[in-house]
């Protein structure tokens, strides 16, 4: 008989489940019917009922989009800041039960070679996953957040506004375009700072 | 919650890093830079495709400091390139050269495209014997690649999982693709280009086209095969023309091997062949024929 692989058995378990947490962090975004891409769960909702995504701009072109929840559940969601130049827009909607929300990575700073997951709908295959590493890890001497995260990981179109992971599932940023083989991500600071600025803004 | 996957991360991490610290920039081209690996200490190897001067070559350090460097030699047959930098502490690359890479095995190619390192992973797809390139150098196994290639990837090296060197990567040698010239190949091109500044090839100044010998003259004349040289060009004065071969002799072989394309006449015709003549059978107005022919030293970017 043949012993079984343990690393590897042990490593496809452990992908799987952070894949199985992150596939509950990812909705879909749909305008005017059509799927147009994924968002990240920023806000599960809470106690009001008020869920927050956070997608691409460049995927919800109206005010309006209907998001899908991993479950099957879908909600009508509304555009409540969007910004072209960071290619990032949110999105609210009326929870009926409190989701989970996405857990930011704030420390350590990525290192290049890192293991890194992305979730994403491309081609309407809903929940699809790929694995691959940090590419570059630009310094931040600067003490300014680096523009993109440059991954080494295979996306398509349907992965934009989905969530890219370390390997504890913690989020790092939102995919948001292929530039050759590679990934480029918003970082997920960059991102907390924007919804903390923008949504500060619309927030009652 | 995920422990392997977690030390999986981090190992990769780790290996990056350590390698990491042995990869430069390199500054000889226009816009980006190419990577190079400190391989000896004071010399750098690099891609000879991606240095495209000659002078005013300067080489970014993993510290950020950015010094000049001197080309000592480069091999466009084998892409590589070496260069010196002077009295550097920049350790060198760790190289593992007693155990060949394996299909599957899980690789990272590293780059410098500038101030920080850059990674992308993948897995061996081939491992294979010696391979000749299409400048007629012997590489000492075919290394192929599944893994992105991206800017700076052509000169920067390849490593296991563990951060040591298996070779130095480049899109240079098979039409684009990624392939690694193995540490082995790397070892002796360096040695040679720091003696010598060039890597010494034969040549005899000959062009060719392979042909078909008609059945009949194959049968009457006792030959084995069917496929042959015909001699297309003649270089005026070089080694083949001076001891006497003619345009439209057919090559049939050379030393007793049969050529039946020009990658077997390069074959025969490594450094060592300078000045050793070799014997050439050659098919000359219906008549086998035997020549002596002296290869001479190939000058500078000549192909054949």
């Amino acid at each position: 008989m043949i012993a079984p692989p343990l690393v590897t058995a042990g490593l496809t378990q452990e992908l799987a489940a952070a894949v199985d947490e992150l596939r509950r962090l990812t909705v879909q975004v749909r305008t005017r019917g059509a799927a147009t891409g994924a968002g990240v769960l920023w806000d599960g909702g809470g106690s009001e009922g008020r869920g927050l995504v956070i997608t691409n701009a460049h995927v919800v072109r109206g005010d309006r989009a209907t998001i899908e929840l991993n479950d099957g559940t879908t909600a009508p969601a509304h555009i409540v800041a969007r910004d072209l130049k960071r290619d990032l827009a949110a999105l609210e909607f009326q929870a009926d039960r409190a989701l989970i929300s996405a857990v930011v990575r704030g420390s350590p700073p990525l290192r290049v070679g890192e293991l890194v997951i992305a979730v994403g709908h491309p081609g309407g295959l809903a929940g699809a996953a790929t694995l691959g590493i940090i590419h570059l890890a630009e310094s931040e001497r600067e003490g300014r957040t680096p523009r993109w995260i440059q991954a080494d990981v295979r996306l398509a179109p349907g992965f934009s506004g989905g969530p890219l992971a370390d390997a504890t599932a913690r989020l790092v940023g939102v995919n948001t375009m292929m530039h050759g083989s590679l990934a480029l991500a918003v970082p997920a600071a960059a991102v907390e700072a924007w919804v903390r600025r923008a949504h500060a803004l619309v927030a009652p | 919650m995920s422990t392997l996957l977690q030390s999986l991360s981090t190992e990769l991490a780790d290996a990056v890093q350590a390698a990491g610290r042995a990869v430069v920039a390199i500054h000889a081209r226009r816009r980006i830079p190419a990577s190079g690996v400190h391989w000896r200490p004071g010399v750098v190897v690099a891609t000879s495709h991606t240095i495209s001067r000659d002078e005013n070559i300067t080489v970014t350090l993993p510290d950020g400091i950015t010094v000049p460097a001197s080309l000592a030699g480069r091999d466009p047959s084998t892409d590589l390139a070496v260069l010196k930098l002077a009295g550097q502490s920049v350790p060198t690359a760790r190289l593992r050269s007693d155990t060949p890479p394996t299909v599957g095995e899980l690789v990272i190619a590293l780059g410098r495209p500038g101030p920080s390192v850059t990674a992308s992973w993948g897995v061996m797809s081939r491992v294979d014997g010696p391979w000749r390139t299409w400048q007629g150098a012997e590489i000492d196994s075919l290394l192929r690649l599944d893994l992105a290639i991206y800017d700076g990837f052509s000169g920067g090296p390849l490593i296991d999982a563990a951060g040591r060197v298996l070779g130095i990567n480049t899109s240079g040698l098979a039409r684009g693709l990624p392939v690694t010239i193995p540490v082995a190949t790397v070892e002796r091109v360096v040695t040679e280009l720091l003696e010598r500044g060039t890597i010494r090839r034969a040549y005899l100044g000959i062009g060719t086209q392979p042909v078909r010998v008609p059945e009949s003259l194959a049968g009457k004349l006792e030959l084995q095969g069917d496929v042959a040289l015909l001699i297309v060009s003649l270089e005026s004065g070089g080694p083949a023309d001076r001891d006497g071969l003619l345009l439209g002799d057919v090559l049939l072989e050379l030393d007793g091997t049969a050529v039946s394309d020009s990658a077997d006449v390069l074959a025969m015709l490594g450094g060592d062949r300078v000045g050793r003549p070799l014997a050439a059978r050659v098919i000359r107005g219906g008549q086998v024929k035997t020549l002596q022919v002296t290869p001479g030293e190939r000058p500078k970017s000549r192909a054949a």
